[in-house]
């Protein structure tokens, strides 16, 4: 009875889907239909190049897709009320699963998609691979759950025109990390001098509010202090560690530092997602640190601010050495339960064709990287250097170190940055007065006592 | 109808506000109308109520959860930013409606035209609204802090920054939001009081403090201990105006039971934990259920 | 007034300066109710006649007002916007099939539970309270399951149900406790006069439940109107979303016109205010209603 009124439904619905698109020929009625969510992408491209990719499989295919295109925000509840009821979709498109996959895949809720991805791998970078691998306790292995289309990596944002406007000169901005940084608060003064009386020179993303960005400063600065190894794949913490130990204590006191000395708005640290963004674009500061290439792109009709941006990919860290990027992969994933598990993989298969993904992406105006290298090799649009936004950010995602995001590593990390504990021991020296050491060492143990909860065996 | 009218005189003679209390029960037909009209709740409860609250209980009763719960230090204060909010936010605005109830009984043009901007804090969603506060108060480019300089030459403090301050920011954007629907639900409570009770009290000459102590407030007590207990249960659920205001920060120091509930279902991934969360706060909200219920089933008409 | 500072004045000029007094304090009140209502909602104002270089600029007057944004909202000029009036139609639809509803399904039962009074009435407000142990926010899971369960997933009419859900109970205790004030005398007399139960609650009971009735059902289509997560969570296509959902795209990358976002708020709180405006009558004629002189 009540599987019946849901087929009767997607009955309907691929009718009218089929009515809709109105392609030439009719669908084969051996052919299956997949139902598909789809994020919304950051500019109508994004979904027209999608539907486009979803018209052309269908045509080769025979098959019929059934997809919702929606806002990233809706797909997520969503997809988490799907499974945790198991009325779930044919495939999940997300730019960034990293709040569902870690959790559902060590809870055996997801498809393992490992036959699709095989035939791919030596095409795929190493980041991408790690990044759509994750533990399924029931299993008790590591497998690939995701079939990875794109990356993102984060670059630095400048106001270049401002940095000119100081005396000083964009090409002199030191590679090491810590230097880098630093090379931009005595312009502060200079430009407060001249008039721009609210600027700061770094919009350093100490909140501890929204997904993201204080998370992501975080991490890069540890790993440029030598802290990389605080997460390994193997899902282990290492707190113990002394040189993670140092790098976060070095990391909480320089950002700490920076916010006390005034280089910081002081209400970075009640920022949200969108406000380090919207500092940016008013102007606020000369500097920050965000993911992908959204805050050019935000500006790309506005040619003249666009070409007063410039974009600067990783730094070595403070020792000299290079510091990789952190990258995550964004791609489709399958439900466990879903009906049509074979046309949805024959949809990824399809979507990571070299030729498809590269096309499917370039017109995102280049804000997610291909998870295959060779794309950015053959097709020149994505090195081209009169774009030198798109071809510093896809040098740093695609061709220069990087290394995977944790959260394929072990749910807990995903919990841990859920809990903001990496910025809160910022906020903990700041604000509470303590110090950095003490900050670190509360830090630390509330992420041992999370990632207690997950044991591998 | 004559019969109407007569009892409506009848009533009236009792002008020292005694209800007869309807003492009886139902005739044989009319017990099937009582059916057919309670059909439809019934229905609408057995198909939407039932099994979803059940799947609710159901996903938050592993203890486990509870134990993972108690453990975040953060768990604590979330608390104590429950019991303010909603325990400051629901009675002030309670308060505040009830007063401007009686402000907006006057029969002024301007009054009824200031009702209109009056309830647009209310009819406005939720979202932009809550966001629009957070912007406000933002110590750069807000215009609170804009104005307070423009005005007074006061540099204002960065609201958000501090947990007290947030904390209070949080609760004045919920007051604002939510307190044009009790105004509402007060006004009409006001309108409700049969005018010549008003002139029954006149005649015994009381007039102003007098009036409202003995006329308007008996009426209206049970309505305003009715709204307090059901806002509460439904700021405890509220999780859009601090999820969008202060976003539980600075650090985390802000956040209520419902935002770290939907933070574990939606941002952990666990729903479990977020559904465990709010159930925490059962233990306040399962006995002002059981008054409110034993409230509403008493029959009588009192003062 | 104490009197020794009016000792010399006559009752009448008492009386004036009282008046004025009084009068004055209520414009003061009224001032600063105005400003309190109004702020925010400037601010959003702001935003939106803001070109969207001027959005942070921190300024108190829209430097460069424009109503570019409205343009841009009216036109369906923007990507997040294209299906705007499809949506907005849609939410006018939810929000009408909710108040509808709600009003309907709470006044029926508050009636039969007030006025009727058949034995063991209490079980029904009890068991309605039962809807509200759980918040809403957190009902959502199950029901985007049992939606789908009775063939309304991505329907509107599966968000009219959550909706009225919520909203009934509440409409029951509201009516409830209004019912309180009407004298069960009139219905004695109507019943002695031969009418049927559905004739009592149709020329008696809901004409003078009129103040209680708009209150309520404004309260139904602003929980309908300004909801996200259900309309998020049972609704899927494009073409089936309501405006609070065109909304969240705006938060899809950490990037966003706000200036468009404000305006859009702005457009879309129109019909609720309107609503309000059309029916706030029929909320003082309770007033006359409700004391009716022989």
């Amino acid at each position: 009875m009540v599987r019946m009124s849901r087929r009767s439904v997607l009955t309907s619905s691929v009718g009218l889907t089929v009515a809709g698109l109105a392609r030439p020929h009719i669908a084969n009625a051996q052919a299956k239909t997949a139902s598909v969510w789809v994020n919304q992408g950051f500019v109508p491209q994004e979904d027209a190049a999608f539907k486009k990719l979803a018209a052309d499989y269908m045509k080769e295919s025979g098959n019929t897709l059934d997809y919702s295109i929606m806002p990233f925000q809706a797909q997520n509840q969503k997809t988490i009320a799907a499974l945790a009821s198991g009325d779930v979709p044919d495939l999940v498109f997300m730019d960034a699963p990293g709040t569902i996959l870690p959790q559902n895949a060590w809870n055996n809720k997801i498809v393992d998609v490992s036959d699709v991805v095989q035939p791919y791998e030596h095409l795929l970078t190493d980041t991408a691979k790690l990044a759509s691998t994750f533990y399924d306790k029931t299993l008790r292995k590591r497998s690939y759950f995701l079939c990875p289309i794109k990356q993102g990596a984060t670059p630095f944002h400048v106001w270049g025109d401002l940095v000119e406007k100081a005396g000083f000169k964009i090409s002199d901005v030191p590679n090491t990390w810590n230097a880098r940084w630093d090379f931009f608060k005595p312009m502060q003064k200079i430009l407060r001098a001249k008039g721009m009386r609210k600027i700061y020179a770094l919009g350093l993303e100490v909140e501890t509010v929204g997904p993201n960005d204080g998370n992501n400063l975080y991490i890069h600065t540890m790993i440029a202090n030598g802290g990389v190894g605080i997460v390994t794949s193997d899902g282990k913490l290492h707190t113990d560690d002394p040189k993670v130990r140092e790098a976060a204590i070095k990391t909480v006191e320089y950002l700490s530092t920076a916010f006390k000395e005034g280089f910081v708005p002081p209400e970075a640290l009640s920022w949200n997602d969108a406000d380090d963004n919207n500092g940016f674009h008013e102007r606020l500061f000369l500097v920050d640190f965000d993911g992908t290439i959204s805050t050019e792109l935000a500006m790309y009709s506005n040619k003249d601010a666009y070409n007063k941006m410039v974009t600067l990919g990783m730094p070595h860290g403070n020792d000299g050495k290079p510091v990789p990027c952190q990258v995550n992969a964004g791609g489709g994933f399958i439900p466990k339960g879903a009906k049509n598990v074979t046309v949805a993989k024959d949809l990824m298969k399809y979507w990571m064709q070299p030729k498809v993904m590269g096309e499917n992406l370039k017109a995102g105006l280049g804000r997610w990287a291909p998870a295959i290298t060779q794309i950015v090799k053959d097709d020149p649009w994505w090195l081209d250097k009169s774009d030198e936004h798109r071809s510093t950010y896809i040098r740093e995602a695609v061709l220069e170190p990087t290394t995977a995001v944790f959260t394929g590593y072990t749910p807990a990390w995903g919990q841990v940055e859920a809990e903001q504990i990496l910025q809160q021991s910022t906020a903990d020296v700041v604000k509470n007065g303590m110090t950095a050491t003490a900050a670190v060492d509360k830090m630390f143990k509330r992420a041992n006592d999370i990632f207690a909860r997950f044991t591998f065996e | 109808m004559s019969g109407v009218q007569q009892a409506l005189v009848a009533g009236q003679t009792n002008a020292g506000v005694r209800w007869r209390a309807w003492g009886g029960g139902l005739r044989g037909s009319e017990y099937s109308w009582a059916i057919a009209f309670t059909l439809p709740y019934a229905a609408v409860f057995l198909a939407f109520v039932a099994y979803p609250v059940v799947f609710g209980l159901w996903l938050g009763h592993s203890p486990e959860l509870y134990s993972q719960l108690f453990d975040d230090p953060l768990y604590l204060n979330t608390v104590v930013n429950t019991i303010l909010y909603v325990g400051i936010g629901v009675n002030v605005r309670m308060f505040l409606a009830f007063l401007i109830s009686g402000f907006f009984m006057r029969r002024e043009w301007w009054v009824r035209a200031l009702f209109l901007a009056f309830i647009l804090p209310w009819a406005m969603p939720a979202l932009p609204t809550a966001l629009s506060f957070h912007w406000l108060l933002n110590g750069q480019w807000g215009l609170f802090d804009n104005l307070l300089w423009f005005l007074f030459g006061v540099d204002g403090p960065i609201w958000l920054n501090s947990r007290w301050t947030a904390l209070g920011s949080n609760i004045v954007a919920y007051i604002w939001k939510f307190m044009p629907f009790w105004t509402v639900i007060f006004l009409a409570g006001r309108m409700a009081i049969p005018q010549d009770l008003y002139e029954a009290a006149d005649v015994d000459g009381a007039t102003g403090y007098r009036r409202f102590a003995h006329v308007t407030f008996p009426l209206l007590a049970n309505l305003y201990l009715i709204c307090t207990l059901l806002s509460t249960i439904f700021t405890v659920g509220d999780f859009t105006t601090v999820y969008f205001v202060s976003g539980g920060g600075p650090a985390m120091s802000t956040d209520v039971l419902a935002t770290l509930g939907i933070r574990e279902a939606f941002t952990v991934g666990r729903p479990e934990l977020g559904v465990a969360a709010v159930m925490t706060a059962l233990p306040i909200v399962i006995p002002i259920v059981i008054f409110l219920m034993r409230k509403l089933s008493t029959t009588e008409v009192q003062l | 007034m104490s009197l020794a500072l009016t000792a010399g004045w006559s009752n009448r000029r008492r009386y004036r300066v009282r008046h004025a007094l009084m009068q004055s304090a209520a414009i003061l009140f009224a001032l600063v109710l105005l400003i309190w209502s109004l702020l925010p909602i400037y601010n959003m104002l702001l935003m939106a006649l803001d070109k969207h270089d001027d959005i942070f600029s921190g300024a108190i007057w829209p430097p460069e007002p424009t109503l570019y944004s409205f343009q841009i909202v009216v036109t369906e000029g923007f990507w997040y916007l294209q299906y705007f009036w499809k949506q907005y139609a849609n939410s006018i639809y939810v929000g009408a099939a909710t108040t509808f509803f709600t009003l309907l399904i709470g006044s029926l039962t508050s009636y039969t539970v007030g006025r009727l009074r058949p034995p063991k009435a209490w079980l029904i407000t009890n068991t309605a309270m039962l809807t509200y142990v759980i918040p809403a926010s957190f009902l959502a899971i199950p029901f985007y399951r049992i939606m789908s369960t009775y063939g309304l997933g991505n329907s509107l009419w599966g968000v009219v149900a959550a909706y009225v859900t919520f909203g009934t109970p509440y409409a029951i205790f509201i009516f409830q406790q209004y019912g309180k004030s009407i004298p069960m005398e009139l219905d004695e007399s109507a019943r002695i006069d031969g009418a049927s139960p559905l004739q009592i609650y149709l020329r008696i009971y809901l004409p003078l439940m009129a103040p209680a009735l708009v209150a309520v059902g404004t309260y139904a289509l602003l929980l309908a109107w300004n909801d996200f997560l259900f309309q998020f969570l049972l609704l899927s296509s494009e073409k089936n979303m309501t405006v609070p959902v065109a909304l969240a795209q705006f938060f899809n990358s950490d990037e966003a016109p706000w200036n468009y976002m404000m305006a859009t708020a702005i457009v879309y709180s129109i019909p609720p205010v309107l609503f309000y405006y059309l029916f706030r009558n029929k909320m003082a004629s309770g007033l006359t209603m409700g004391g009716v002189k022989g």
